[in-house]
């Protein structure tokens, strides 16, 4: 019993660990990040650049959501605070809180008051924030300081007027200044976005995020996945651990795994996602990883709703919705109760099975459907009529209603015939 | 006040020897450290200029200028007459070229714009001589020169009046984007007009610039003010009152105003202001055309000619001035082409010079090379920067995302091939089914590929109506057809396909 217990503790102690690393920016893009070619060193060379040689200088980060845009952003900033510690003050918009220019102004004026320590009153007018904002640049310029405005979600500033941007960047113009603007944004065509005379002003330098190769993939899964020799947990249970990982990820089905759900979504943010679930999904008895972990998270993360509707439906139901699909193949695309009464009469006079319910039976479990949102009205507006008389229409397509017939053991063949006919 | 290492300060202190290039990057560490303080270049304005350099002279002009890199010529090596190769590494050289080629960096004379300056400077002689009031607009593409222009007449105006021995106007200079309210614009101007007078508050200030252009001045030799509107097209209001009020304030009988007024379109004053054509008082109109390719590269060189060695090549130079004269004429970009053209020198030096350093034997820095490697920009570079300025990323992100994701742009392409613009998810997904099909791939089910066009529609390549049911969202394609075939040709599946 003792050694159960003791075997229990070092499982659950790495599977805190892993949830832990998943969800530590830092830990996941510093591997990323380490050749010398890739956007953490570029940002980094670009903003250190303009702090040494004080120059003014914007950039843009564009890329997917979910591919690491602000996470490697924040690394480069807390390695630059680290190596300038006095030089650098760090101003953070956002375009989803902040595209007003009145609201940005002020946002401005008061992390620019936090930073260095002075007093921000609230009911400054626009004018006065602005006029503080340039002379903060200014003073900055002076004193050698730089400013580095991060403008997160940037196609929102680019709404409107944009006069908070061409401020900016013609602040940036000026010799007195020494400012550096980051823009992130998924949108790739954001500069198209801009006016030309903003477009004039801004410089350019484009950094895209793009997603890791194959071989990158495979490497970080192993990096981030297996447990360091040298923690709290127990050397052989971690060696153990990471042995059998390795025989995970060299086997075939796992390859493939991975391929099927990479195909879809290739960002380091659902990779992320996809291999927290699969560690949780770890069975803590066990205490390793397994194949089937991986199974259970790709299938949980691709569910088709509807196609469980359909499994939970009854056969009557089922009728129902083959009825109204034949009633679709011959060209009649707008139909009620009746006309899919007449159509399961149509069905039973010709095949005799044994299925044949009364009309208010079929009313009910038409009324089912309707409530699961399998079927749903045409137009919401004449409520007042009875349920029979409106129009309805199907809210699955073919595809999935065989699909999902088909997975249904309980299913009669002959509603399949039905449906194939 | 960050803690700057000594070694900054002597370079610049009045040491007009002749420094070899080699001392500041002997010790190997690449990263700029430390900082040139822009103000220890402003104090050094009276360097002796003794160099015997066979010069052209708008290097004597440069030097009296505040913001110029004086220090450089004390880095010559005496006698040379001809210019030599830099040596890239030296980080005082590097930030030198840089800070040459920064836009920030306001050159003493504005080259190529000579003819349209002439043109601003007469008419706003002619005003101060005569003291009537009178009106101009500056029009012109971003980047053509019009705000650097207008600075440099700003001050030849008050040289030359002051030469004359006429009143110099006063000079109201100001950007209309800073403006919280149009109509602030007037209250500005009366501001410089009556310091002492106070301003009753039932008049508005421009009520009240009307009634002092009404009345006689008692005083003839009181100052005119010259006004510089930049931007002026954030005064258009919907009834275009500010700016129409703004221009007739010039046509009263005792106005003392000249007004320049700066904007991007050519028929601005056509448009907005027709009332004064029937005034007979529209406004001049000066236009700056977009730079040619001689004028950039006129101007470039302009500009590297403070500096004392070469850093282009001189067809790299005329590559950079030819590309950007044919896509848009603007200075800004040309400039900053260049120095992302040195960038990317200098990450390539750094990276060669890392590779080197790996393999020495004992780990030691090796010493930096001489100066005799070819370390000049390179029409390579300057390629690369072009397509880096120019390129947009389409095309690189189309061909890294998600295979799925590929396959839904392609059924969009073949969808709309047809002649329709824009279709629903519901229909696309059929098209989607289609292809799958035809390539033997599972396709997937309509809630994964409505999320993935609502991705493709974040990124910016798909345009999503709005709808409430997700079947029946519009979708265009806001990509060109030929960039994603151009993307997606390398794959067999999508060449077939696109076909």
């Amino acid at each position: 019993m003792g050694r159960e217990k003791e075997k229990e503790k070092p499982s659950e102690k790495a599977l805190n660990l892993l949830r832990s690393r998943f969800s530590d920016p830092n830990f996941i893009f510093k591997p990323l990040s380490d050749s010398p070619d890739s956007n953490y060193s570029k940002l980094k060379f670009i903003i250190s650049t303009s702090v040494t040689e004080a120059c003014n200088n914007s950039i843009l980060l564009l890329g997917a959501r979910g591919s690491g845009k602000v996470a490697v952003l924040e690394l480069v900033l807390s390695d630059l605070l680290q190596q300038y510690p006095e030089v650098i003050s760090v101003i953070r918009l956002n375009g989803l809180l902040h595209s007003d220019d009145n609201c940005a102004i002020k946002e401005i004026a008061r992390q620019l008051c936090m930073e260095h320590q002075l007093l921000f009153s609230k009911v400054a007018s626009f004018d006065d924030n602005s006029q503080f904002m340039i002379a903060m640049l200014r003073e900055c310029g002076l004193a050698h300081k730089t400013i580095i405005f991060v403008l997160d979600e940037f196609d929102f500033f680019a709404q409107g007027k944009q006069r908070l941007l061409y401020s900016l960047l013609d602040a940036m113009q000026s010799v007195n200044s020494q400012a550096v603007v980051i823009g992130v944004s998924c949108r790739l065509d954001v500069d198209q976005l801009l006016e030309k005379r903003v477009r004039s002003r801004f410089s350019h330098r484009k950094l895209l995020f793009l997603s890791p190769s194959k071989e990158d993939t495979e490497r970080f899964m192993e990096h981030i996945l297996s447990l360091p020799v040298d923690s709290s947990i127990p050397h052989n249970y971690a060696a153990e651990f990471n042995g059998r990982l390795k025989k995970i990820f060299s086997d075939e089905r796992f390859k493939e795994l991975i391929n099927t759900y990479l195909s879809f979504n290739f960002t380091i943010g659902h990779l992320v996602r996809f291999l927290f679930q699969a560690v949780s999904y770890m069975d803590l008895d066990v205490g390793f990883l397994s194949l089937d972990n991986f199974k259970t998270a790709l299938s949980s993360n691709q569910r088709q709703p509807k196609l469980e509707c359909i499994r939970d439906c009854s056969i009557l139901e089922l009728y129902m919705l083959v009825c109204m699909k034949r009633l679709e193949v011959k060209e009649q695309n707008s139909y009620n109760f009746y006309s899919v009464m007449t159509e399961y009469k149509s069905i039973h006079d010709s095949s005799q099975t044994s299925d044949n319910y009364a009309a208010n039976v079929c009313l009910r479990a038409f009324e089912h459907l309707l409530q699961r949102q399998l079927i749903s009205f045409i137009d919401n507006r004449l409520q007042n009529q009875s349920v029979e008389f409106r129009p309805v229409k199907l809210l699955i397509s073919s595809a999935e209603l065989h699909q999902g017939m088909k997975s249904y053991h309980q299913c009669p063949a002959i509603l399949l015939k039905l449906m194939d006919r | 006040m960050p803690a700057i290492a000594d070694r900054n300060s002597s370079p610049f202190k009045g040491m007009p020897a002749a420094k070899s290039c080699e001392v500041v990057g002997s010790n190997g560490c690449y990263t700029p450290q430390k900082r040139r303080l822009r103000s220890d270049t402003a104090a050094v304005k009276e360097s002796p200029v003794s160099t015997p350099m066979k010069l052209k002279s708008p290097r004597r002009r440069l030097i009296s200028s505040p913001s110029s890199p004086a220090n450089q010529i004390k880095e010559d090596l005496s006698g040379k007459p001809v210019k030599k190769c830099w040596n890239p590494r030296d980080v005082e050289q590097m930030s030198a070229v840089k800070e040459a080629l920064h836009v920030s960096t306001a050159p003493s004379t504005v080259v190529c714009r000579e003819n349209e300056q002439k043109k601003v400077l007469d008419f706003c002689k002619t005003c101060v001589k005569q003291e009537k009031a009178g009106s101009l607009y500056v029009c012109g593409c971003p980047g053509t020169g019009k705000s650097l222009s207008m600075d440099k007449v700003k001050q030849q105006v008050i040289d030359w009046a002051t030469m004359e021995g006429l009143q110099p106007p006063e000079i109201l200079a100001m950007n209309c984007t800073s403006l919280s309210n149009t109509s602030v614009i007037f209250s500005k101007i009366l501001g410089m007009h009556q310091s002492k007078k106070k301003i009753t508050g039932s008049t508005s200030p421009l009520q009240h610039l009307q009634n002092l252009y009404s009345n006689k001045q008692a005083p003839s030799g009181s100052k005119m003010t010259l006004i510089i509107a930049d931007e002026l097209d954030y005064l258009i209001t919907r009834d275009r009152a500010v700016l129409h009020d703004l221009f007739m304030l010039t046509t009263f009988p005792f106005s003392r105003c000249i007004l320049i007024g700066i904007a991007n379109s050519i028929d601005l004053a056509d448009r907005f202001l027709p009332r004064l054509q029937s005034l007979n008082c529209k406004p001049m109109v000066v236009t700056f055309r977009a730079y040619s390719k001689d004028q950039i590269l006129s101007i470039l060189q302009e500009r590297l000619l403070v500096l004392p060695y070469i850093v282009f090549h001189q067809q790299a130079l005329e590559l950079c001035a030819r590309k950007v004269a044919a896509a848009s004429g603007d200075m800004r970009k040309a400039l900053s082409v260049c120095r992302s053209a040195v960038e990317i020198l200098e990450a390539e030096l750094r990276e060669s010079a890392s590779n080197l350093s790996l393999e020495s034997v004992e780990g030691e820095f090796i010493s930096p090379q001489t100066p005799q490697e070819n370390s000049t920009v390179r029409i390579d570079h300057m390629a690369l920067a072009l397509s880096k300025t120019f390129r947009s990323p389409i095309v690189d992100t189309i061909q890294s995302l998600p295979q799925h994701q590929q396959i839904i742009l392609c059924s969009a392409v073949k969808y709309f091939r047809g002649g329709k613009k824009d279709t629903t998810i519901g229909e696309l997904n059929k098209s989607y089914i289609d292809i799958c099909k035809s390539a033997l791939i599972p396709p997937v089910g309509i809630l994964e590929f409505s999320s993935m066009c609502r991705v493709l529609n974040d990124q910016g390549l798909f345009k999503l109506g709005q709808s409430r049911d997700d079947k029946f969202k519009r979708v265009t394609l806001k990509v060109d057809e030929a960039d994603i075939s151009f993307a997606l040709q390398g794959v067999r599946l999508f060449r077939n396909c696109l076909q």
